[in-house]
């Protein structure tokens, strides 16, 4: 009953007007972000970090959180309507979706895609008020060796998950180390890697890396292209609430969807995205018409859509309980944190119930909110898309020349944005993932303090973390994902994934 | 150059030897006394163990693999290296031209990129979304953005 005293107080703080106002704003953005292609959650969220720095840091966290569920349900409108994901976690939603379009079924598909995300964003935040608080009584008992072996577990994942091939993962995870190193050292004070810089003695900064890598690139990308006419639905969208079969054809997709979704959500490395794969896999196989897929099935829709929507919630464990971001969004929203001097770990919820709690019920607000945007505002979102590339990169760049400018007011920090915009256009172009060097230069300073903090504790043995049963067990999952790529099977599995990602 | 991947390889083992030879200047110290280029000289070491593995991975499997030449093929990279060169003028202009000046004159030549606009149109363009942006960022978030030769 604990659980429910709590989550009754998080609601008092998420009702409160400031919060709720920061809750739709957040949603609003999210939803926009996830209809316009090229602009994703990880770049809206670092844009509009430094916009948050005189706002209370509750409200802030709630709005930058609502950005990110946001998205995913923004994202399917466009998978839907113009066979374009707005988002990576949608991609499988155009399969059946577009086709659904097509066969003039769009208003049940957007309707399925709406009502399954909310059914699933749901349980994910029950599960996240539930597992959350033992998570974070474990954690309490973790010294350095486990927090060092959990991260090299969380990028080993990543790296595992990302797609593509895991040795360029694990070659940006590498990179990432030594970016997340770079300024002055904790203990000794010295400057490393600046080069004279200053604006890097502090280090290098999240947010101009990410605009860079995510914001800055994509806009590159399409820059070289040729512009073609987007195909945008043209018959009228009627009927958006689902009939009473598909329904029954999808609600047992939406509960394994969520179920599934915020399983994989926990784990490190893009969830959304991995899960929507899994759940659209797993109910082809166990539909008695695995022929439809692909032709306009509704399960095709219902459960990867709920998938990626528990999988935003799941990610957020591993952030509030252990301070350890799971994917790019919980590696902005960790270097949020610690500009709120609210460090996220084992004793936030203890230290910062309001923060904790009041986020988890503003995220139930929050997708009721997102039903009430999506279903009658369809119309507005469809118009939207409407916009011109021509008119719409420039507006992007700008956000982000400001964005990176009014972090510390110095052009430096564009400078520093550019040089990542041009290194994420050509990790792009030669097909290397961004999120794990994101991960990674977050993880970095953490891993190098609890590494040498290991290091001391144990005499400069390295055994420290095969002695300690819980670092034996995290480094035995470690050897096992990096077999993995090995089997046949699971590779087929990865190239797939990363192929469509 | 054979492919992309090796290319791409070669590049970052030069990086690796870069962090590498920076971290022996900080110190990598002992175990008993990790210093301050301990854990970056770890992960350059292993950055060069895997570019070598892309590397020789390219001989083992050259199906599939890309030419450098193919990943710019029938694109307009011209644009992009002129959007690029218009970002970097911004980053030097922006603080002694101010922020309205330099950002309308941004604006102006971004329009023109990918748009089939008459002038009249992209000067509009250019004008409402510079007095939006100061509006939002400099009035309602007080952003304190740099006020250059109009001197606000």
């Amino acid at each position: 009953m604990d659980i429910l005293h709590h989550i009754f107080y998080g609601l008092g703080v998420a009702v409160q007007p400031l919060n709720l106002l920061f809750c739709f704003i957040g949603v609003f953005i999210g939803t926009l972000v996830g209809v316009l292609p090229g602009l994703g959650p990880v770049a809206a969220i670092s844009l509009l970090l430094p916009a948050t720095f005189h706002a209370s840091p509750v409200a802030s966290i709630i709005m930058l959180s609502g950005i990110y569920y946001g998205a995913m349900y923004g994202g399917s409108t466009t998978s839907i309507l113009v066979n374009i994901p707005g988002e990576a976690a949608s991609v499988v939603t155009c399969f059946d979706g577009y086709q659904m379009a097509r066969q003039g079924r769009a208003g049940p598909a957007l309707g399925i895609a709406a009502f399954g995300s909310f059914i699933a964003g749901t349980f994910g935040v029950v599960g996240l008020a539930f597992m959350a608080p033992p998570l974070a009584a474990m954690a309490l008992k973790f010294g350095p060796p486990e927090y060092f072996s959990l991260m090299v577990l969380g990028l080993t994942v990543l790296t595992f998950l990302a797609g593509g091939s895991m040795l360029k993962s694990l070659m940006m995870a590498c990179f990432g180390v030594v970016v997340g190193n770079v300024g002055l050292d904790l203990i000794t004070a010295q400057p490393r890697f600046t080069f004279g810089w200053d604006i890097l003695l502090d280090g290098v900064g999240l947010i101009p890396v990410v605009m860079g890598l995510f914001g800055i690139s994509e806009v590159l990308l399409n820059v070289e292209e040729k512009l073609s006419e987007r195909e945008i639905f043209k018959t009228k969208l009627k009927g958006l609430l689902p009939n009473l079969q598909d329904w029954k054809d999808s609600i047992w997709p939406i509960i394994r969807g969520s179920v599934l979704g915020f399983l994989l959500g926990i784990l490190p490395g893009g969830g959304a995205v991995i899960s929507s794969f899994v759940s659209y896999g797993v109910e082809k196989r166990l539909s008695k018409h695995p022929e439809e897929f692909g032709k306009g099935a509704i399960a095709g829709v219902a459960g990867p859509e709920s998938a990626n929507n528990s999988a935003t919630a799941g990610a957020f464990i591993p952030l509030l309980t252990l301070g350890l971001p799971s994917n790019a969004v919980m590696a902005i929203l960790l270097g949020a944190l610690m500009i709120y001097n609210m460090p996220p770990g084992p004793k936030l919820i203890t230290s910062h119930p309001d923060l904790f709690w009041g986020v988890i019920s503003s995220m139930y607000i929050g997708n009721i909110m997102l039903l009430v945007l999506n279903l009658p505002l369809i119309g507005v979102w469809v118009k939207i898309l409407k916009v011109p590339y021509p008119v719409l990169f420039p507006l992007i760049l700008l956000f982000c020349l400001i964005g990176a400018y009014s972090l510390n007011n110095n052009p430096a920090e564009i400078g520093l944005m550019l040089i990542f915009g041009i290194l994420g256009y050509l990790m792009k172009k030669f097909k290397y993932d961004g999120a794990p060097l994101v991960l990674a230069m977050v993880l970095g300073p953490l891993m190098d303090n609890s590494l040498r903090q290991s290091l001391l504790m144990s005499g400069g043995s390295g055994t420290i973390f095969f002695t300690r049963p819980i670092c034996l067990i995290i480094f035995g999952m470690v050897a096992i994902i990096l077999l993995l790529p090995v089997l046949p099977r699971i590779s087929r599995i990865r190239k797939t994934v990363g192929e469509s990602d | 150059m054979r492919n992309t991947d090796q290319s791409s390889s070669l590049f970052w083992l030069a990086i690796g030897i870069g962090i590498v030879l920076c971290s022996l200047k900080y110190g990598i110290g002992t175990f008993h006394e990790p210093g301050p280029g301990f854990i970056t000289f770890f992960a350059g070491a292993i950055l060069i163990l895997l570019s070598l593995g892309l590397f020789f991975s390219c001989f083992r499997d050259q199906e599939g693999r890309s030419s450098l030449k193919s990943l710019w093929a029938g694109l307009e990279t011209g644009k992009v290296l002129y959007v690029i060169l218009l970002l970097l003028a911004y980053t030097f202009l922006l603080k002694p031209v101010g922020f309205l000046i330099s950002t309308f004159l941004l604006l102006s030549l971004l329009f023109r990129v990918k748009g089939p606009y008459r002038l009249k149109t992209i000067f509009l363009m250019s004008i409402l979304v510079t007095a939006g942006s100061y509006i939002i960022f400099e009035i309602w978030l007080k952003a304190q953005l740099p006020k250059g030769i109009l001197g606000w």
